[in-house]
C-alpha cells in the first residue's frame, strides 16, 4: 500500500495552500485515473487534496453565458443533464461512452480533460462545441479555448498549483445536430481507438477527432471544404481528414487503420448531422 | 508512517465511526476492517466490477475509491440486501435462474442491478446491458443474469 497524506478541503483557499505545500501534491476529484495511475506506478503522490466536496466545483447550470460544468461534476451528471443532451449532443454522447456506469458515477469531466489523453472521449466533443476552460489559481482566474488547454499526451496548460474550475459550453449554441461516434475494441470500458465529434449548424460544421494525434485535433481541411468550398459529397470531404491527423500504431489499432476509420466515422457523422 | 483518519459513515443501515488508513482502498477497508467479505477483489483497476458497492445509493467500483472518502457517506454492500434472514427478491431471482456458475462476480452484478432497478423499475435488455457493462462474468452467465433481473421485477 502506498503511503501519502490526504486532506479533504473545505474551500478553494485551503486547496491552493495545500497544492503549493510541496512536490507530488495531486488534486483528487473522481480519482478514477489517479487510483489506477497510483497502483500502476505512474503517480507517486505525497499528498492528495480532495476537492470534490467543494460546492462551487459542483455547479451544473445553464444561464445567459451557456452551460457551466464544475470540476467536481461527474460524467453521469453530464450525460444526463437535459440542456447538454439538447444543445451539446456530442458531449452528452462522449461522456456517456466513458468506462461504465459505475466509473461515470465517480469520474469527472474536468478529470477526463486534465488527464489529457488524446483519446479522452469528452475532449473531441468539447472541441466541436468550442468549449471554454475556466482555470483558477491562488492569485488569478483565467479562461482559454479547449484547443489551447491540450498541449500533448498527459500535458495541459495548467500551471503548478492551478485547478480547472469549470467548463463552459458557450452561447449561442450551434442550432443544428451533433454526434460523437467512437470506435473501440469493446462496447464499453475501453478507450477509443478513434473518436469523432461532429456538430453542425445550417450548412456549416465543426469536426474534431480523438486518438489520432498527440492531442485531439480539429478536422480543419474537412471543415474548410464544407464551410468554405460548399462540398456536399461527404465521402469526398471526409477523405481530407488524412491531412489533419498523424495517428500512431498502438495496441488499439494501427496507424493505417486509424487513418481509415477516422475517415469512415467522419463520413457517418456528416450523414447523421447534415443528412445523406 | 501509516497515517489514519477518523471517518463517520453508515454501512448497511448502521452508523459507524472508524479509523481509516490513508492510502487504503474502500474495497480493502470493507473486506479487512469491516470484515464484510461479500465484496470481491478482481482487477483492482475498475474494469471488472466485482467490487461494486453502493455509495449514497449509486454503484461505484470500491477499488477506485479511498476508504477515507467514505466519510459522511452511506455505504451498501451485498450483505445489506437481505432483511431478517430473508434474501432480497433480486438475490432469490439470481438463485432461481441459476444466474452464476462460480459466483465470484455475483455480488457486484447484484449491486449494479439493484441500482439499475432503483432508477428503472422495469428495465429492458438494453438497459440491463448498459447498466452491467462494467461487470464481467467469466462463466458467461449473462443471459441468465438478464432473466433473473427481469423476473425479480414481476413477483
Amino acid at each position: 500500500m502506498l503511503t501519502y497524506d490526504y486532506v479533504k478541503c473545505e474551500n478553494l483557499k485551503q486547496a491552493f495552500e495545500q497544492l503549493k505545500s510541496g512536490e507530488q501534491v495531486f488534486p483528487l476529484a473522481g480519482g478514477t485515473d489517479l487510483m489506477v495511475g497510483m497502483r500502476g506506478g505512474k503517480f507517486a503522490p505525497r499528498l492528495l487534496v480532495d476537492i470534490k466536496g467543494l460546492e462551487e466545483l459542483q455547479v451544473l447550470k445553464e444561464d445567459d453565458a451557456g452551460i457551466t460544468i464544475g470540476a467536481a461534476v461527474t460524467l453521469n451528471q453530464v450525460a444526463l443533464f437535459e440542456p447538454i443532451i439538447k444543445h451539446a449532443a456530442p458531449l452528452a454522447e462522449g461522456a456517456h461512452s466513458v468506462g461504465s456506469y459505475a466509473i461515470r458515477n465517480r469520474a469527472t469531466l474536468a478529470g477526463n480533460i486534465c488527464n489529457a489523453s488524446p483519446a479522452a472521449d469528452t475532449a473531441a466533443p468539447l472541441y466541436s462545441l468550442a468549449a471554454v476552460i475556466n482555470l483558477v489559481g491562488p492569485e488569478q482566474k483565467r479562461s482559454m479555448p479547449i484547443e489551447e488547454f491540450f498541449i500533448g499526451p498527459g500535458k495541459t496548460a495548467l500551471k503548478k498549483g492551478e485547478l480547472v474550475h469549470s467548463v463552459l459550453i458557450p452561447k449561442p449554441y450551434p442550432q443544428g445536430k451533433g454526434t460523437y461516434i467512437k470506435a473501440s475494441r469493446t462496447g464499453s470500458v475501453d478507450l477509443s481507438t478513434v473518436g469523432v465529434a461532429v456538430q453542425s449548424w445550417g450548412d456549416r460544421v465543426r469536426i474534431a477527432v480523438g486518438a489520432v494525434a498527440p492531442t485531439p485535433v480539429r478536422a480543419l481541411q474537412v471543415e474548410k471544404a464544407i464551410n468554405e468550398g460548399g462540398e456536399k459529397d461527404w465521402a469526398k470531404a471526409a477523405s481530407l481528414v488524412h491531412e489533419d491527423i498523424s495517428p500512431i500504431t498502438d495496441l488499439r489499432g494501427s496507424r493505417e487503420y486509424r487513418y481509415h476509420i477516422a475517415e469512415v466515422l467522419i463520413r457517418r457523422g456528416l450523414e447523421q448531422t447534415m443528412g445523406v | 508512517m501509516t497515517k489514519k483518519i477518523t471517518i463517520n459513515f453508515t454501512v448497511n443501515g448502521d452508523r459507524e465511526t472508524r479509523e481509516a488508513i490513508v492510502g487504503q482502498t474502500l474495497l480493502k477497508f470493507i473486506r479487512e476492517e469491516l470484515n464484510l467479505k461479500g465484496t470481491k477483489e478482481g482487477c483492482e483497476i475498475g474494469e471488472c466490477g466485482a467490487c461494486t458497492v453502493l455509495l449514497d445509493g449509486k454503484p461505484v467500483n470500491s477499488c477506485l475509491v479511498l476508504a477515507v472518502e467514505l466519510d459522511g457517506k452511506e455505504l451498501t454492500t451485498i450483505e445489506g440486501l437481505s432483511k431478517n434472514g430473508e434474501l432480497d427478491k433480486l438475490q432469490q431471482a439470481f438463485i432461481d435462474h441459476a444466474a452464476f456458475q462460480c459466483g465470484y462476480c455475483t455480488p457486484g452484478m447484484i449491486m449494479a442491478s439493484k441500482a439499475l432497478l432503483q432508477r428503472k423499475p422495469n428495465p429492458t435488455d438494453q438497459d440491463i446491458n448498459e447498466a452491467l457493462s462494467g461487470n464481467l462474468c467469466r462463466c458467461g452467465a449473462y443471459q441468465e443474469i438478464r432473466e433473473a433481473i427481469k423476473a425479480s421485477t414481476k413477483k
